[in-house]
């Protein structure tokens, strides 16, 4: 079930040990999100997949319901792996870092009222949404040469940060006509 | 597990919740926060803020820690365990299995048709709760100069993002955010 094995050029070998420490690694590093970890790590890191590819499953799994990181990790472990990759991936990016996130957790909520603490996490957020903003801006360069992808990209932007809608609905509301768009545009070669 | 009362209903509302979070886990807070905070009064409008809080600053699973972290309030270990797996295992099974279908028909047409427009689509999203991130944040010019700072930073890729993290937790410390 290697996915990626009929592209004409050899698929990188992706061990299962290696699926479970790449996915231990983005979720270990994850603070204020896994996503900006997940491309820094699987893109420029290893290599795994390019931008546009790893965007294609992001929004695959994001689209779906759940975490989408851990959907994530369960979707390209199946594409290089299968399922003992799936599951690999899986495996790292839940079992050491709920354990550690859950006791670390735990003791910061005991201090969850104290200001320098307050004052720490409000900083930390800060930044984190900074790195976010920045991942979404970095995964939209393959779509540069693409204003109707622009465009549908700042449309849910908006609809959500500024027009405060439901995520349904904007997905709902956009993904049809978004994808009616694309069928009008020329196939671009990839 | 022998999950009655508050903690079943808690596990079951969000194994629930866990199946419908199209567009992922954080769409559905609202719902939750009604149910635990608003309808059951298991938890304070404060605590659930601070388990919000907290999983955005520390490593791990954000999303399912969440889960844990409300369950772990409501009945223990047991019940933390038990939010845990329904927050990501029906979603995965779920996602395990579209992957397969999604990807033997990777190189139809229609679907790289969905994809041109199902993408852009996502990743809109994914920036938008970056700067709803940010607006919950509300820290002045300060947090504005840092979420800024550390998207620049970012997209220069001069920087391990972890500094910037760091370093928002310093001026968070000191007190300026």
């Amino acid at each position: 079930m290697a996915y990626s094995l009929e592209a004409g050029q050899p698929a990188p070998r992706i061990t299962l040990p290696a699926l479970f420490v790449t996915f231990l690694t983005v979720s270990m590093y994850g603070f204020g999100g896994p996503i900006v970890w997940a491309r820094r790590i699987i893109v420029d890191q290893r290599g795994w997949l390019d931008d546009m590819d790893f965007a294609d499953i992001l929004g695959f799994c994001q689209f779906l319901p759940g975490p989408n990181v851990v959907s994530l990790s369960v979707c390209l472990g199946a594409k290089f792996r299968g399922p003992a990759g799936a599951l690999s991936a899986l495996a790292g990016f839940i079992l050491v870092p709920w354990t550690v996130g859950f006791a670390l957790g735990a003791i910061l909520l005991s201090y969850a009222q104290a200001a320098l603490l307050q004052g720490i996490l409000r900083g930390v957020a800060a930044a984190a949404a900074g790195l976010i903003l920045a991942t979404g801006l970095r995964l939209l360069v393959p779509y540069r040469r693409r204003p109707a992808a622009l465009v549908f990209a700042a449309l849910a932007f908006a609809g959500l940060a500024v027009a405060k809608l439901p995520m349904l609905i904007v997905v709902l509301g956009l993904v049809p006509l978004s994808i009616a768009v694309a069928g009008r545009e020329p196939v671009p070669a990839r | 597990m022998n999950l009655t009362g508050a903690p079943a209903s808690l596990v079951a509302h969000i194994a629930l919740l866990a199946l419908i979070s199209f567009g992922g886990v954080p769409g559905v807070l609202p719902d939750l926060h009604n149910f635990v905070v608003t309808t059951n009064g298991w938890l304070t409008d404060q605590e659930f803020a601070n388990c919000f809080a907290i999983v955005q600053a520390i490593p791990g699973p954000n999303m399912i820690l969440m889960m844990s972290f409300i369950g772990w309030k409501i009945g223990g270990l047991p019940t933390a365990l038990a939010s845990a797996i329904v927050t990501f295992g029906p979603p995965c099974a779920l996602s395990y299995t579209a992957f397969h279908y999604w990807e033997r028909f990777r190189d139809t047409p229609w679907q790289s048709r969905i994809r041109r427009g199902l993408t852009p689509v996502i990743i809109g999203l994914v920036a938008a709760g970056g700067y709803a991130m940010a607006r919950a944040v509300d820290a002045g010019w300060i947090g504005v100069g840092i979420t800024v700072g550390a998207a620049g930073l970012l997209l220069g890729n001069r920087v391990n993002p972890l500094w910037l993290l760091g370093a928002g937790a310093v001026l968070g410390g000191f007190g300026l955010v």
